[in-house]
């Protein structure tokens, strides 16, 4: 019998949550609690999300966000500013001495990358793995990674983008030179695609999950049970979220 | 005195470092090591900011400090390294 893993689908909620979700997960796991797991979900309201060495401050047009309802929130891994909003994002949570996980981190971006690529083969779009953290198709990005490891236990997510505004985007993120800002569009136009741009109409969240879940299994060669999020990890959640995610000290403190 | 500088690592991420330093620019106040890179463990990056307090801001000084923190806390950095560091500090009092 093939090993099992969980695979939560916990739809749409806001960034601290999403954020202090993955380090439950991450938290549970490593106390051997729950079995590896595949976790997808939404963001809303939209949201930003920045690597944990960038400053919030220089990343982000703080008062726009504001204006438009998008919260901002410090992940615990590296990586760039993200803007979540039309997009499948995922994170997958597995010991480090998982035999399926390369020891030597880039390795490991590019086995776990493998399933996104394998789940976007199954809608039809050719894609590979780009390092150090990216996916592109046809050229152009559709998926950025960033993972982190701690005490033994390895949390990696990403975002499969279905569709794109990059001028709303440029609107929340600040750009090193505002005489350029046009240019710096036009060629992240060019460079970023989206499922949306490949297959020509916007997907479904739930047919993108699915395609995903497929990919995983066989990257992994697991199968992916559905499961459910534990009291342990909803409570360690939420004390994540009011107690880190959510606060100004966390979110500014670079 | 403050300085920032921003510098893109060759084949790696976009490293911003906000430096302070004393009037004579002779050695480091403060500093924070921003950007889109990684760091493992990412919390190797506050002891690296602070083992650089009061260390002298010479090319060569910087990098075996750097090295030897690296080493002692076991820090592997991904589109970053400590030959870009020292450049990024470099550049702020140039």
């Amino acid at each position: 019998m093939k090993e099992q893993w969980r695979f939560l689908t916990t739809g749409y909620n806001n960034a601290f949550f999403n954020m202090a979700l993955d380090y439950a997960i991450l938290s549970a796991n490593r106390e051997r609690k729950v079995p590896p797991t595949v976790r997808f979900y939404g963001w809303m309201p939209s949201g930003i999300s920045i690597g944990y060495f960038q400053s919030l401050k220089e990343e982000v047009d703080i008062e726009q966000c504001k204006n438009l309802g998008v919260d901002c929130v410090r992940r615990i891994t590296g990586g760039g500013a993200v803007f979540h909003e039309k997009e499948v994002t995922y994170s997958i949570v597995v010991p480090e001495s998982h035999p399926s996980i390369p020891k030597n981190i880039l390795k490991s971006y590019s086995r776990i990358c493998g399933a996104i690529i394998k789940g976007l083969d199954k809608l039809d779009i050719e894609s590979k793995y780009m390092p150090i953290n990216d996916i592109v198709a046809n050229g152009k990005k559709i998926s950025g990674n960033a993972q982190t490891r701690k005490e033994n236990t390895v949390l990696q997510h990403g975002t499969i983008i279905t569709d794109v505004d990059v001028e709303k985007m440029f609107s929340l993120l600040k750009v090193p030179n505002e005489k350029i800002k046009d240019k710096l569009i036009a060629d992240v136009k060019q460079r970023v695609t989206s499922i949306k741009h490949e297959i020509g109409k916007e997907p479904l969240f739930g047919d993108v999950v699915n395609a995903l879940k497929v990919g995983f299994e066989e990257e992994f060669n697991v199968d992916l049970v559905k499961g459910e999020v534990t009291e342990f990890e909803k409570n360690l959640a939420k004390s994540y979220e009011s107690n880190r995610f959510s606060k100004k000290e966390w979110n500014f403190r670079r | 005195m403050k300085a920032n500088s921003t510098y893109k690592i060759p084949k790696g991420k976009l490293l911003k470092i906000s430096l302070e330093h004393n009037e004579n620019k002779e050695v480091i106040d403060k500093i924070s090591i921003m950007g889109d890179f990684f760091a493992y463990p990412e919390e190797s990056i506050e002891l690296l900011e602070k083992e650089l307090k009061n260390v002298s801001l010479q090319e060569d000084i910087l990098s075996k400090k750097i090295q030897s923190v690296i080493e002692k806390y076991d820090i592997q950095f991904i589109g970053l390294d400590c030959e870009g560091i020292v450049k990024g500090i470099m550049m702020c009092v140039k």
